[in-house]
């Protein structure tokens, strides 16, 4: 796998002690997929997975700040599915109507339009996951709330380099 | 693959980071040392409240003190920064996060099963 390792990527490994299709599920199905995907502090009020090539995805992402409830959408299409084995889709922010934002500030080099891959492994009851994300822009919503200090930092940065 | 001990790292940089003053305080660093006093100004912090953020700074490894009699100015350490501004590892905490989630959602759903089987 190492060999393959595309540049500007995020590959995690993971083993998981539970069958593969169920593993499946937690990718797939909207419910299970609510249940565990949201990141740290978030929740998934929408998920909308058309799990079949060519299929479109939909996922609202809600962030509780001091000004209140902050929702962030993405977009995608399904570009494999192979049950049980392997699910590639693509991402990209975007309205709750699923209209890509287009934002021209993002630097050259950082495509707005990214893709997870996610090969699963059947060990018997137990299921090895490597995910595979590819290309992220870095105004995404990770780095959001973090840009305004970093952009001084960044050219700091550079004229240290 | 990071080591435990750069995971630990990136920990401690990200705990630093998480806090805006102290991202304030880096931003103004990134302009040039500062004493204490002058770190403090644009705030509305006391100094102990102050020398408190420096201090978690300095501990993450961003921020040096200089030797330099009772000023001590500040400096901008950047190499810790260097790590975590890429976007792989914002994401990758992400990811990890998220498969820990994973990982206790499964649990959930086998306890759930087992008190269905047994209940």
């Amino acid at each position: 796998m190492t060999d393959s390792k595309p540049m500007d990527a995020v590959v995690i490994e993971r083993s998981f002690d539970a069958p593969v299709d169920l593993i499946w599920k937690l990718w797939t199905d909207p419910e299970h997929f609510k249940a565990w995907y949201g990141p740290d502090g978030a929740s998934i009020p929408v998920a909308k997975l058309d799990v079949r090539v060519g299929g479109t995805r939909l996922v609202c992402m809600e962030v509780q700040t001091p000004n209140g409830p902050m929702q962030m959408w993405f977009t995608g299409e399904y570009l494999e599915v192979v049950e049980n084995q392997r699910l590639v889709y693509t991402e990209a922010m975007s309205d709750e109507h699923g209209n890509v934002s287009t934002d021209e500030s993002a630097p050259p080099g950082h495509p707005q339009t990214t893709e997870v891959r996610v090969e699963l492994e059947d060990l018997g009851g137990r299921t090895r996951m490597v995910m595979t994300h590819v290309g992220i822009p870095p105004d995404s919503p990770g780095a959001a709330g973090w840009t305004m200090a970093f952009a001084k930092l960044a050219s700091y940065l550079d004229a240290h380099r | 693959m990071p080591t435990a001990i750069d995971d630990d790292r990136l920990t401690d940089t990200f705990g630093a980071l998480a806090n805006s003053t102290r991202r304030a305080i880096l931003a103004r660093l990134a302009e040039g040392a500062a004493t204490v006093n002058e770190l403090a100004e644009p705030f509305s912090l006391s100094l102990p409240a102050v020398s408190k953020h420096i201090k978690v700074l300095e501990r993450a490894g961003l921020v040096i003190r200089g030797q330099s009699a009772q000023y001590r100015p500040c400096a901008l350490d950047p190499a810790p920064l260097r790590e975590v501004m890429t976007w792989t590892e914002q994401y990758r905490r992400v990811w990890e996060t998220r498969f820990d989630q994973m990982d206790a959602y499964l649990t959930q759903l086998r306890n759930k099963e087992k008190d269905a089987r047994e209940g």
